[in-house]
C-alpha cells in the first residue's frame, strides 16, 4: 500500500505534464477535423456562388451572389439551350448539364454489381488460400500479390482491346468485366480475415459431415461478414470513384457513370479556365450518394471490423 | 446473416445477366460518329448535323464532346483499338503526330473529285492542312491573339484604350507598352511601376499577366506575339526540321519578359499563374492587361468587371499575331469515308458555318460567316475588332510552326521556359540547351 | 481390344468413387473456390502484363508494324535523365506521403479510442469523408485552395502572420502539397484501418501496464506500437504500393512541372504514350523497372515488419 502511494506520490508532477499533453493532442485533433471538413464547406460554398463571381472575392467564406442555378444546371432543371441564347456572354460557364439520374443509375448498377462479384469472388478465393490445402497454394496467392504492383497504366491498354474485341465497348459489363472477378487487394484483405478464425468450430463441422462449400457458406462467411462489409463498401467506394477505365469503356452516353460524367463537365472552355461553380455543384451532388450508403453501413461497418492478426 | 447471404445470392445471379442495354441498336442507314471538344459550340454543330441529317436522308450523325485533356486521349486510344469517331476536329498541334502514325484521310482526291472550293477561307488556313499534296481536314475556324485589359483599372490610372493603337515594344527597354504596364502595376503603398518608390516585394496589382505556366515551345497566347514581332521564326518553315529557340532575338525576348516578374515585378511571378492560371488571376482583379487568343473571347466577357480588347503592341518588325486554324479530320480507320466525307464537306461549307458564325463563340473559317459572328458580338455591344483587324492586316500574323515531334518538343520547352520562369538560369543558357535537344529529335 | 474392355470395370469404379470424394477432395475444391478468380486475374492482370513485358523488347507504336529491339528500350530508358529524375521524384514523393500519413493515422486512431462508441463511429464517419471524394475532384479542389495568388490557403497564413507561399508553383513545394494532398484524401481511410487493429488489443494488457505505472506515452510505445505491427504491415504496404503509382494528382494539378519536379513515374510512363507518339515499348519497359523496384520494396518490408509473427504470444 505504501509503496503504490508513494508511487503515486512521485507520479503527481509528471500527471500534470501528461494532462498537458493530452490537452494538445486533442487540440491537434481537433485542428485535423478541422482541416478535413473544411474543403467540404468550401465546395458547397462555391457551389452556391454565381458563377460570374466565382474568381472576384476569393477569399469570402460565405456564398458570393448565392443562388441555386449551379444546381439546377447541374441537375437539368434548365434548358441549357435558353442560357446560350442569352448572349455571347454565356460561355463562361459550361452548357453541358449532367443527366444526373441516369448517371447516377449507372453509377449504382456499375459499383453493386462490382462489389457482389469481386466482394463474393474474392471472398471465396481467399478462404481457400487461408484454409484449404492444394497444391501450389502458397506460389498462386504470391502471383496474385504481385498483381498489386503492377501500374494499372499498362494494364488498360490490353484490357481496352479484349474488351472490344468481345464488343463490349460501351456496355455495362465492359466497364465491370476487369474487376468483376477479383482485385488483388480484395483477396489479400479477406485472406488476412479467415486465416485468423478459430480452426475449432470448423474442425467440429467436419467432424458433424458438413462440406468445404457448407464449411464457407454456412460458417466461415458468417463469421467474417464484419471484414466482408467493409470490403464490399471500401469495393462499392473505389468503383464509384474510378475515372480512367470508364472513361475509356464507357463514354457512352446509356452507359456513362457520374465520375466520367463530372469529368466531361469539368474542361468544356477548350484551354483552362473550368465551370468552377458548376463543377462544385456537380461534386457536392455527386459524393452525396456515397455519403448516404457510408452513413447507412458505414457505423456498422467500423465498428464490426476486426484484426484477427494478420499472418 | 441468412437473410443477407440469400440477397447476395440472387444480386450475383442477376449481375451475371445484366442486358446489353449499353449497346446501339442496329441500324439500317449509316451512322458517323462526330466529336469535338468545345461545349460552347456543341449546340452550333448540333444544328449543323440536324440541317445535314435532312438533306441526306440515309446517314445519321453522332456527336460526342470531351474535355480538352480527354479529348485527346479518348482520340489517341481510339486510334489504338480501332474505336476511334469517324470525323473529329483536329488541331495543328497534334495533326503532324497523326500524320506520321498514317491516322488521317487524304482528302485531296476527294476535293479534286468533288470540286470542293478551298479558295472561300480566309488565305492560308486550307494550306495548313497539306502536307506533300495530301490534304487532311478542311477548315472550320480560325483564331488570334490580342490584348485584354480591365477597363476599371485603366481609368483608375488615367490611362485611355487607345494607347494600344499606337504603342510599341522591342527586347531592349519595353518600348511604349513596358511603360503603360508599369504604370497599372501598383504596391502596397498606392506607388505605380513608374515611381522611385515603387515596391516591388509588395504589389498587389500587376500591370500584366500571360499564360506562362502552358508556353511550351509555341507561346501562342504568351511569348508568341513579342517573339514574332522581332522578326524571329520558329523554324526553317512549314514541317520544317531545324528549330531557332537559340537565336538571340528569342533568347532576349524572353529573358526580358521573364524579368517583368523576376526583376522589376510589373507581371505576376510564374508560381501565381501556374496553378488556376492566368485568366484567373485577371478574373480575380489582380492584373490590368493579358494577352489571350480570340476563342476566350466569351469568357473574357463573363468578367465581375468592364473588359476590353486592344490590339497588341508593334514590335520591331510590326504587329504580330499567331493565325490559327482548327479543321475536321476523318479518321483512316472509319468504315463509313464516303459519308464521312459528306459530313466534312458540309462543316467546310458556308451552310453549316454560317450556323456557327451566328452562335457567335469563334471565327469561321469562311470571311462571311466570321462577318455574321462579328454582327452577333456587334448586337451585344462588344468590340471585337483587335482580333479581326490583326488577321486582315498585311503581315499581321504568322501560322503555327507546324513540323513533327510536336509531343517531344512541349516536353522539352516547357521544362525550359519554367525554369527561365524561375529564375534558375537565364534565358540564353536554358534556350541554346533546349534548342539542341529539340534539333536532335529530327536527326 | 480385350485389355480395353477389361479396364471398363475399374474405370467406372474411379469415376464414380471420384463422383463420391469430390466433397472430400481438397486439392480439387480449392481450385475450385480460386477459379473464378483465377480466370479474372489470368485475363486482366496476368496476360496484359506479361504481354507488356514482351513489349518492351519492341519498337512499336500499336498502330504500325512492330520491330524487335532486344533490350534497346531499356538502354534508352537508363540512358535518359527524365527516367532517372522522375524516380528520384517518385522516392520523394513517397517519403513525404507514407511517413507522415501514417504517423497521422496512428495518432487519430489512438484519440478515437478516448472517446465514446457513439462519438467514435461519428468521427471515423467525418474522417473518412474525404475518401469518398473522387481523386481528380480533390486535386481539383486543392488546386483551388492553394493556388499561390487567390487561394485561400494565403489568405489563411496571411491571417495567421505567416508569409505566402508558392505550394505547387514552385519546384520547393511541389511535389510537398501534392504529398499533402493525397494525405488529405487518405489519412482518415487509413486510420479506420489502425482503429480496427486497436481494438484487437486486449484491454488487460493496458490496465497491467497502468498498474506498474507506465504512462501513456511509454504504454503506447511498449503495447500499442508493437501489437499492432500486423495491421500496420497490411496498410504500409498497400500504401506504399499505392504511393508509388501516384498519377491522378499529378495529372491535374502540375502536369508533371514547374520544371519537372512532379513528373513522377507513371507520368513519365504517361507521356512516352499520350505525348510522345505511343512510345509504347518505352513506357512498358519503365514499367517492368517500376515493377521490379515494388517487388523488392514490399519483399524488404515484409522481411523488416515481420509480417508472419505476432508480438501478442510474448505478453500471454
Amino acid at each position: 500500500m505504501t509503496i503504490t502511494q508513494q508511487a503515486m506520490g512521485i507520479q503527481s508532477p509528471k500527471q500534470t505534464r501528461v494532462r498537458g499533453g493530452q490537452i494538445l493532442s486533442y487540440l491537434v485533433l481537433l485542428a485535423l477535423f478541422f482541416i478535413t471538413l473544411f474543403p467540404f464547406w468550401w465546395v458547397l460554398r462555391t457551389a452556391l456562388t454565381s458563377p460570374a463571381s466565382v474568381f472576384s472575392h476569393t477569399s469570402s467564406l460565405t456564398p458570393v451572389n448565392p443562388t441555386t442555378q449551379n444546381f439546377e444546371r447541374v441537375l437539368g432543371l434548365v434548358d441549357t439551350e435558353d442560357l446560350v441564347g442569352d448572349g455571347v456572354v454565356t460561355s463562361y460557364m459550361s452548357t453541358a448539364t449532367l443527366d444526373f439520374w441516369v448517371f447516377l443509375r449507372n453509377s449504382f448498377i456499375v459499383a453493386g454489381t462490382i462489389t457482389l462479384g469481386q466482394t463474393f469472388f474474392s471472398s471465396m478465393a481467399a478462404y481457400a488460400f487461408a484454409r484449404i490445402k492444394f497444391p501450389l497454394r502458397d506460389t498462386v496467392f504470391f502471383i496474385y500479390l504481385t498483381g498489386l504492383m503492377i501500374p494499372s497504366i499498362v494494364l488498360f491498354i490490353p484490357n481496352f482491346v479484349f474488351i472490344r474485341e468481345l464488343d463490349w465497348i460501351g456496355t455495362y459489363q465492359g466497364i465491370i468485366a476487369p474487376t468483376f472477378l477479383m482485385t488483388p487487394f480484395a483477396v489479400f484483405f479477406m485472406r488476412q480475415f479467415f486465416l485468423g478464425l478459430n480452426k475449432d468450430l470448423e474442425e467440429a463441422a467436419i467432424i458433424d459431415g458438413a462440406t468445404r462449400i457448407g464449411l464457407f457458406w454456412r460458417i466461415a462467411l458468417p463469421l467474417v461478414k464484419g471484414p466482408l462489409l467493409t470490403l464490399a463498401i471500401l469495393t462499392f467506394i473505389g468503383s464509384w470513384n474510378e475515372y480512367l477505365w470508364p472513361l475509356l469503356v464507357g463514354r457512352d452516353e446509356h452507359v456513362r457513370v457520374l465520375t466520367v460524367a463530372l469529368g466531361i463537365f469539368r474542361e468544356q472552355t477548350p484551354q483552362g479556365a473550368p465551370d468552377w461553380a458548376g463543377l462544385m455543384a456537380g461534386t457536392a451532388v455527386s459524393i452525396v450518394p456515397a455519403i448516404v450508403i457510408f452513413i447507412f453501413f458505414g457505423r456498422k461497418v467500423v465498428d464490426s471490423i476486426q484484426f484477427s492478426g494478420f499472418k | 446473416m441468412k437473410s443477407l447471404r440469400a440477397v447476395i445470392f440472387i444480386a450475383l445471379i442477376l449481375a451475371m445477366t445484366v442486358p446489353l442495354t449499353g449497346l446501339a441498336q442496329a441500324q439500317d442507314d449509316v451512322t458517323i460518329r462526330y466529336m469535338l471538344w468545345d461545349n460552347n459550340q456543341l449546340p452550333a454543330y448540333t444544328e449543323c448535323a440536324n440541317q445535314f441529317m435532312e438533306s441526306n436522308p440515309g446517314i445519321t450523325v453522332e456527336i460526342e464532346q470531351l474535355g480538352w485533356g480527354d479529348y485527346w486521349t479518348a482520340v489517341q486510344t481510339g486510334f489504338v483499338t480501332g474505336d476511334a469517331p469517324d470525323v473529329f476536329t483536329n488541331h495543328l498541334a497534334k495533326y503532324p503526330e497523326f500524320v506520321a502514325l498514317e491516322q488521317l484521310v487524304d482528302v485531296q482526291p476527294l476535293v479534286e473529285r468533288d470540286s470542293v472550293p478551298t479558295d472561300i477561307y480566309y488565305p492560308g488556313l486550307a494550306e495548313l492542312w497539306v502536307k506533300d499534296g495530301a490534304r487532311y481536314g478542311l477548315p472550320k475556324d480560325w483564331d488570334t491573339v490580342a490584348v485584354i485589359y480591365n477597363a476599371d483599372m485603366l481609368e483608375a490610372a488615367g490611362i485611355d484604350p487607345a494607347v494600344m493603337d499606337e504603342w510599341t515594344w522591342n527586347p531592349e527597354d519595353g518600348g511604349t507598352f513596358e511603360q503603360v504596364v508599369a504604370q497599372l502595376t501598383l504596391d502596397a503603398n498606392g506607388n505605380n511601376g513608374l515611381s522611385p518608390d515603387f515596391d516591388k516585394d509588395n504589389v498587389v496589382q500587376y500591370g500584366f499577366t500571360n499564360d506562362w505556366a502552358t508556353a511550351a515551345g509555341y507561346g501562342q497566347t504568351s511569348f508568341s506575339v513579342f517573339t514574332a514581332s522581332t522578326g524571329w521564326t520558329y523554324n526553317n518553315g512549314l514541317w520544317g526540321n531545324e528549330y531557332y529557340y537559340d537565336d538571340p532575338r528569342f533568347t532576349q525576348s524572353i529573358q526580358w519578359i521573364a524579368d517583368l516578374w523576376l526583376e522589376k515585378g510589373y507581371a505576376a511571378p510564374f508560381a501565381d499563374v501556374s496553378g488556376l492560371g492566368s485568366f484567373a488571376l485577371f478574373q480575380s482583379g489582380k492584373a490590368a492587361l493579358t494577352t489571350d487568343g480570340s476563342w476566350m473571347i466569351g469568357s473574357y466577357l463573363g468578367s465581375e468587371f468592364p473588359v476590353g480588347f486592344g490590339r497588341l503592341p508593334i514590335g520591331p518588325e510590326g504587329r504580330k499575331s499567331m493565325f490559327n486554324g482548327l479543321a475536321d479530320s476523318i479518321w483512316v480507320g472509319s468504315k463509313h469515308q464516303e459519308e464521312a466525307w459528306q459530313w466534312v464537306k458540309y462543316l467546310g461549307s458556308a451552310e453549316c458555318q454560317n450556323i456557327v458564325g451566328q452562335a457567335g463563340v469563334v471565327f469561321p473559317a469562311i470571311p462571311e460567316a466570321t462577318d455574321l459572328s462579328l454582327n452577333v458580338r456587334a448586337d451585344a455591344g462588344v468590340d471585337v475588332s483587335a482580333f479581326t483587324l490583326q488577321a486582315a492586316e498585311e503581315g499581321g500574323t504568322f501560322l503555327f510552326p507546324i513540323t513533327d515531334y510536336g509531343g517531344e518538343i512541349t516536353v522539352i520547352m516547357q521544362e525550359a521556359m519554367d525554369r527561365i520562369a524561375l529564375g534558375e538560369v537565364d534565358a540564353e543558357t536554358a534556350l541554346t540547351e533546349a534548342n539542341e535537344e529539340v534539333n536532335a529529335l529530327f536527326e | 481390344m480385350a485389355a480395353s474392355q477389361i479396364h471398363i470395370k475399374p474405370k467406372r469404379f474411379i469415376l464414380f468413387e471420384l463422383l463420391n470424394r469430390l466433397g472430400n477432395n481438397e486439392a480439387l475444391i480449392g481450385y475450385l473456390f480460386i477459379l473464378p478468380s483465377l480466370i479474372g486475374f489470368a485475363i486482366f492482370f496476368a496476360y496484359p502484363a506479361v504481354r507488356a513485358v514482351y513489349i518492351s523488347f519492341l519498337d512499336w507504336n500499336l498502330l504500325t508494324d512492330a520491330k524487335y529491339v532486344g533490350l534497346e528500350n531499356y538502354q534508352t530508358l537508363f540512358d535518359d535523365k527524365r527516367f532517372w529524375d522522375s524516380l528520384q521524384v517518385t522516392v520523394l514523393y513517397v517519403l513525404w506521403n507514407i511517413p507522415l500519413q501514417t504517423v497521422l493515422a496512428i495518432f487519430m486512431a489512438v484519440m478515437l479510442e478516448r472517446f465514446s462508441t457513439i462519438t467514435s463511429s461519428i468521427m471515423r464517419g467525418i474522417m473518412i469523408l474525404p475518401w469518398l471524394m473522387p481523386n481528380v475532384v480533390v486535386a481539383l479542389l486543392w488546386l483551388w485552395i492553394l493556388d499561390p495568388s487567390i487561394g485561400l490557403m494565403n489568405e489563411f497564413l496571411k491571417a495567421m502572420g505567416i508569409g505566402r507561399q508558392p505550394f505547387m508553383g514552385s519546384p520547393d513545394q511541389a511535389i510537398q502539397s501534392i504529398a499533402g494532398i493525397n494525405i488529405w484524401r487518405h489519412v482518415g481511410y487509413t486510420s479506420i484501418l489502425v482503429f480496427a487493429g486497436l481494438k484487437t488489443i486486449p484491454k488487460s494488457l493496458y490496465e497491467a501496464a497502468a498498474m506498474d505505472g507506465a504512462d501513456d506515452l511509454m504504454q503506447f510505445r511498449k503495447i500499442t506500437l508493437p501489437l499492432l505491427r500486423p495491421v500496420l504491415v497490411f496498410v504500409l504496404v498497400t500504401s506504399v504500393i499505392g504511393s508509388f503509382q501516384v498519377f491522378d494528382t499529378v495529372a491535374v494539378t502540375t502536369g508533371g512541372g514547374p520544371a519537372g519536379s512532379t513528373r513522377v513515374i507513371i507520368y513519365y510512363i504517361y507521356q512516352q504514350v499520350f505525348e510522345r507518339r505511343i512510345k509504347m515499348g518505352m513506357a512498358t519497359a519503365a514499367s517492368v523497372v517500376l515493377f521490379s523496384i515494388l517487388i523488392t520494396v514490399t519483399i524488404v518490408q515484409m522481411r523488416l515488419l515481420r509480417s508472419g509473427e505476432s508480438d501478442l504470444a510474448d505478453y500471454q
